[in-house]
């Protein structure tokens, strides 16, 4: 029995090859976490404080290689599904599943989980999820068929290759069936490699292996906990103290990650983008807002170089709506966004070109226009807004700050009631069909300012449609500028911050252009 | 003494039904519910779920049916569900109650061992320079914001100590247990601390003047004696008001040091149902804390009456 | 003159107190006057300077001077200590006045009010009452300010109630003068002693409300340099790298509420001895 077990570690190492130590079961991963998820059901939630935490309970039908640093249409890897295929002039893709593999209570995983979950994500059910915040995400799908209970097909209206990035987003579970939507939200049921086990409000969250798991030998660490510190000065201490193995996917700010890694050498740290950008929203039904002319004076007040110094000591970056390189892949070239107005180098001279529009429309350093900035009422978004209120006064423009409560904040943008608005807002996956059609389509929810340009839509659809990634990145480019061009939501900070661990854990693969993904921990373990 | 409490029990009712109705429209007059702040984390509201889900709250119900949904529950023992847990509140809060009960007993026992000795030494010695010295102290310690205080005295536990007082659901040694209780008690309890030594001391310096002291002293007992035996315990009757008064006070700087020194207590936790709009848990929490101010004040008062009969006459 | 120098001699803490808060007054009525920069205006290139010959005490994430901010700080501390203890105990004193004197069902009312505001948490109640009227200065005082009435109406109740039986005020009565006259002639100047000495103990306690309603996220909202917003949140966080973002500010308010006590001891002892030693 003893020499069957050695021969099996011997096995296990050869077949591992390359890896240097050999991977240890047991303990407790301790990780921090920012705030309390607003539920379990990460289905419903398009919050990090719900993804991060509950993506291990999941598979999906696909993932992008947790291996590979990016996160890209051409790194997307099997899970659930075993393979997949195009047809009817890519309009008909199919999965094959995997066959044997059981929900964490003993029923078996079928082709008709996957239709059901997309079936609701569609709003082709209605009344089972309580809110669905991605269903623009699915606008492309026609239906879903399932042919036994290995195969699903999803019926297309239009090709769309970005499809398989949603598909391989950890926003994108796959959920049983037969559990009902509130039980998800309190106990979710998953196929992953942890189990729920239980989640106290404003204090813990615990996940445990699932000795069952369809991976053999997945995972390593006999468990997960979560303890929620919202306080991030008392975080970060317990952190340097080693109360924990790892901090909250990107909870520490560029000069925390810093402080820390001072504190503590042997800290492991990755600075990442976030997929969250400042922007300016401004008002275009309200006048004077509706006159271009000073939303244009406006933007050349802005100096992008200051807000990242001030807010990153110079590490957030600078582009348009979409995340920009070497971490993003959509994103404006540097020598791309030479081209685009207002993002020059020098900003005296936009700040000239601003005071020269206002002087045109009768403002002047005795007759500043009076205006609100309508924010958010927690730390990130104020100190943004602190700052655009200090830019604003030097085209004229004399505002005030308004701290609207969270609970009333996007009730107010929907409303449209706000002149300008400093709005911070993430997006779950680098991709341009999700932050196009998330944010720019004329009738979508989350298009606060109204922003509504026929011909540059129809160019959203075609760059969605193409198969040639480096043509299609150039469309992007072009309708990025457009954007900005237009004014449609001004982007002043594309924003970074830092994932801490300590040494002991092992098997953490960072993506680089997202904190969404990679957080299903059936490859990490402890060296304890 | 039985009718005082009866009466008293009569007035306790009141109050309550009074708060019950307070914190009621208090809530509903804060913007947004519940709904909102679930969308908040979605980052849009899609108006048709929006409504859906105030509609299965029952927050669409005129405000008078909700209120008697409310208290016909709470009187049947059934405080309802959480709204963001979507578990039954009396789950969410029992663990946490003896969380919070053991921080402010500390906190209160701490701010009793150090407040009344201090107090007795400042006036006895009144006017030297240990008086001035401990006057100053206490007024100092009622000066500093608490989670300023908490947050440098956390720093300096880690910084010179190397040791990390916040809360841990499993202590690894006894050493840890203490630690992870007492430092965040007594950085709560220093503002009772000060308040009983102030009020310690002015009132040991009324009894010190008294007939019976100076009685006393003349039959040639010794200082020590006259002191404990007789001032120290007409002294306690303050300390036993400023611990009723402190029982409501106490919650605010529970409230910092909870977050400061992350311990899961009801006092964080009800800022935090107060920002999710969850009634049930904030309307039930405010209740139980009612409860236990008006039941410590009461208590208080007859403690009071049985020490010292002179008061009977003033009720 | 004499007199102040009686008092200054056998209450030398009184003197520093005073000494403190009017440092503190004249700080922030000439605020504009002795910071040397303007506190508003960020500067990228000095986010999170350290103190130098430029920045004495350093400067915040957003590159704004420090001492400037603690300057103008000081003009929102002393707005909302001197608003909400106004406010606060003048509303307390005519409800307690009224309800001591009058008596009968307004005095059991008013009675029963206090005692249901006594028994919700203070900082809750601010809590709840910022939230419903939104964070702006004003508001942030009339949400400390609301939860110091009972307090006060009690005391001036308990005073009155005394008041009431003394003989002088029975001969008032009896010679037929008028009850609003009786209260306003009689008893309203001899409770002004525990009313200034209750205020003035107060002071302090305000200061520390806004400070803890601000390390909430409540409060008076940037870009107004409140000293209890200046040492919460993202200073907070820069306590390693960047103490003296948290030390200033937060040695400001305890000296400033510390000098308002050792005045408020002093007063109570002068005005009021029975209350005291």
């Amino acid at each position: 029995m003893k020499r069957s077990g050695f021969l099996l570690a011997v096995v296990c190492l050869l077949g591992l090859g390359h890896a240097a130590l050999a991977q240890k079961q047991g303990s407790t991963l301790r990780v921090t976490h920012r705030d309390n998820p607003p539920s379990a059901s990460i289905l419903e939630e398009a919050t990090i404080s719900t993804d991060m935490p509950f993506m291990a309970v999941f598979n999906n039908l696909v993932v992008f290689d947790p291996a590979s640093p990016v996160n890209r249409l051409d790194k997307v890897v099997p899970d659930l599904a075993t393979s997949w295929a195009w047809s009817d002039n890519d309009r008909t893709l199919t999965f094959k599943l995997h066959q044997g593999v059981k929900w964490h209570d003993g029923k078996p995983f079928t082709s008709a989980d996957v239709k059901c979950t997309w079936d609701m994500l569609t709003g082709k059910v209605q009344g089972k999820l309580r809110k669905n915040p991605r269903k623009t995400w699915w606008f492309n799908i026609k239906d879903v068929a399932t042919d036994g209970d290995d195969t699903v097909i999803f019926h297309l209206y239009d090709p769309q290759p970005s499809i398989m990035a949603m598909f391989a987003g950890g926003f994108s579970p796959v959920y049983p069936c037969h559990v009902p939507a509130n039980e998800m939200r309190t106990h979710p049921i998953g196929t992953g490699p942890f189990k729920f086990e239980s989640f106290k409000q404003n204090e813990s969250i615990r996940l445990v292996r699932n000795p069952d798991y369809w991976k053999p030998g997945k995972p390593y660490l006999d468990a997960i906990e979560y303890t929620i510190i919202p306080n991030r000065s008392t975080m970060v201490l317990a952190m340097a103290a080693g109360k924990f193995d790892l901090s909250f996917t990107a909870d520490l700010t560029p000069e925390l990650t810093k402080s820390l890694m001072e504190q503590v050498p042997t800290m492991q740290c990755v600075m990442q983008p976030t997929g969250t950008q400042g922007n300016l929203l401004v008002n275009r039904e309200r006048p004077p807002f509706d006159n271009a002319q000073i939303r244009k004076a406006m933007v050349l007040s802005i100096d992008r170089k200051a807000f990242s110094d001030i807010l990153s000591q110079g590490v957030f970056q600078v582009g348009g709506a979409n995340m920009p390189p070497p971490e993003g892949f959509w994103g404006w070239s540097k020598e791309y966004m030479e081209t685009v107005p207002g993002y020059g180098a020098d900003v005296e001279k936009s700040r000239e070109q601003g005071r020269a529009i206002m002087k045109s429309l009768g403002y002047g350093p005795d007759h500043m226009l009076q205006l609100k900035v309508t924010t958010r009422n927690i730390p990130d978004y104020r100190d943004a807004a602190v700052i655009l209120i200090d830019h604003l006064k030097s085209v004229y423009i004399q505002a005030e700050l308004e701290p609207l409560d969270s609970s009333v904040w996007y009730a107010r943008l929907i409303r449209k009631d706000f002149s300008v608005a400093m709005n911070i807002q993430g997006t779950g996956i680098d991709d341009p069909d999700v932050q196009f059609f998330e944010n720019f389509l004329c009738d979508s929810q989350r298009n606060y300012t109204s922003y509504c340009n026929a011909d540059l839509e129809k160019e959203f659809h075609r760059q969605s449609q193409m198969k040639d990634i480096d043509a299609r990145r150039k469309l992007v480019w072009d309708i990025d500028k457009t954007l900005q061009e237009d004014g449609a939501r001004p982007v002043v900070f594309h924003a970074q911050a830092g994932t801490c661990w300590w040494p002991r854990v092992h098997g953490i693969n960072i993506a680089r252009n997202t904190i969404y993904n990679h957080w299903r921990f059936e490859d990490v373990w402890l060296d304890q | 003494m039985i009718q005082y409490t009866l009466r008293r029990l009569g007035l306790m009712a009141i109050t309550l039904f009074g708060v019950s109705v307070a914190i009621f429209v208090l809530l509903r007059i804060v913007p947004g519910n519940i709904a909102d702040i679930l969308f908040d984390s979605a980052g849009m509201i899609d108006p048709a779920e929006k409504q859906q889900i105030v509609k299965d709250l029952g927050l669409d119900l005129p405000l008078i049916t909700q209120y008697t949904h409310w208290i016909g529950g709470l009187l049947h023992g059934d405080l309802g569900y959480s709204y963001v847990s979507e578990k039954p509140v009396l789950d969410e809060i029992l663990p946490r109650i003896p969380i919070t009960a053991r921080l402010a007993g500390l906190a209160l026992m701490f701010a009793i061992c150090t407040g009344v000795p201090f107090g007795v030494i400042s006036a006895v010695r009144q006017n030297s320079w240990l008086d001035y010295a401990l006057r100053v102290v206490s007024l100092a310690a009622l000066s500093m914001p608490s989670f300023w205080l908490g947050l440098l005295v956390l720093m300096a536990f880690v910084d010179w100590l190397g040791l990390l007082p916040i809360y841990d659901k499993a202590p690894a040694t006894w050493g840890a247990a203490i630690l992870m209780y007492c430092v965040p008690a007594a950085s709560v309890g220093l503002r009772s601390s000060a308040l009983i030594m102030r009020l310690t001391r002015s009132s040991m310096l009324e009894v010190l003047r008294q007939d019976y002291v100076r009685t006393a002293r003349s039959k040639g007992l010794s200082e020590a004696a006259v002191t404990f035996t007789h001032a120290l315990r007409n002294a306690m009757l303050p300390v036993i008001t400023v611990i009723g008064i402190e029982t409501a006070f106490l919650f605010g700087g529970l409230i910092v040091t909870e977050t400061v020194f992350n311990i899961p207590g009801i006092a964080r936790f009800l800022v935090v149902a107060i920002s999710w709009r969850d009634y049930p848990m904030v309307q039930n929490l405010v209740m139980f804390i009612a409860i236990v101010v008006v039941s410590v004040n009461l208590i208080v008062d007859l403690a009071y009456m049985l020490v010292d009969p002179r008061i009977r006459l003033r009720t | 003159m004499t007199d102040a120098l009686y008092y200054a001699r056998r209450y030398p803490l009184g003197v520093i107190g005073a000494l403190i808060l009017i440092v503190f007054v004249l700080t922030a009525i000439f605020a504009g006057v002795v910071a040397p920069m303007d506190p508003l205006t960020t500067n990228a290139r000095a986010s999170l300077a350290p103190p130098s010959h430029i920045y004495w005490i350093g400067a915040d994430m957003m590159g704004r001077d420090m001492l400037s901010r603690m300057i103008h700080g000081a003009r929102i501390s002393l707005a909302v200590a001197l608003g909400a203890t106004c406010i606060g105990s003048g509303l307390g004193a005519m409800l307690g006045l009224a309800s001591g004197y009058l008596g009968g069902w307004f005095d059991l009312i008013v009675q029963r009010i206090a005692e249901i505001m006594q028994s919700l948490p203070l900082l809750v109640m601010a809590l709840v009452i910022t939230a419903s009227l939104g964070p702006s200065l004003t508001n942030t005082i009339i949400a400390i300010a609301i939860p110091l009435i009972p307090n006060v109406a009690r005391v001036i109740r308990a005073n009155v109630l005394s008041l009431r039986e003394l003989n002088y005020v029975e001969a008032a009565r009896a010679i037929g003068m008028g009850r609003t006259r009786i209260a306003l002639v009689h008893i309203f100047p001899n409770t002004l002693a525990p009313l200034i000495v209750l205020a003035t103990a107060q002071l302090g306690s305000t200061i520390l409300t806004e400070a803890s309603l601000s390390f909430l996220g409540l409060g008076v909202p940037e870009p107004y340099p409140s000293w209890g917003r200046m040492l919460s949140e993202s200073a907070a966080e820069y306590i390693h790298s960047a103490p003296w973002l948290v030390i200033f500010p937060g040695l400001a308010i305890s000296m400033v509420v510390f000098g308002a006590n050792l005045f408020g001891d002093a007063l109570r002892d002068i005005l009021d001895p029975r209350q005291g030693d």
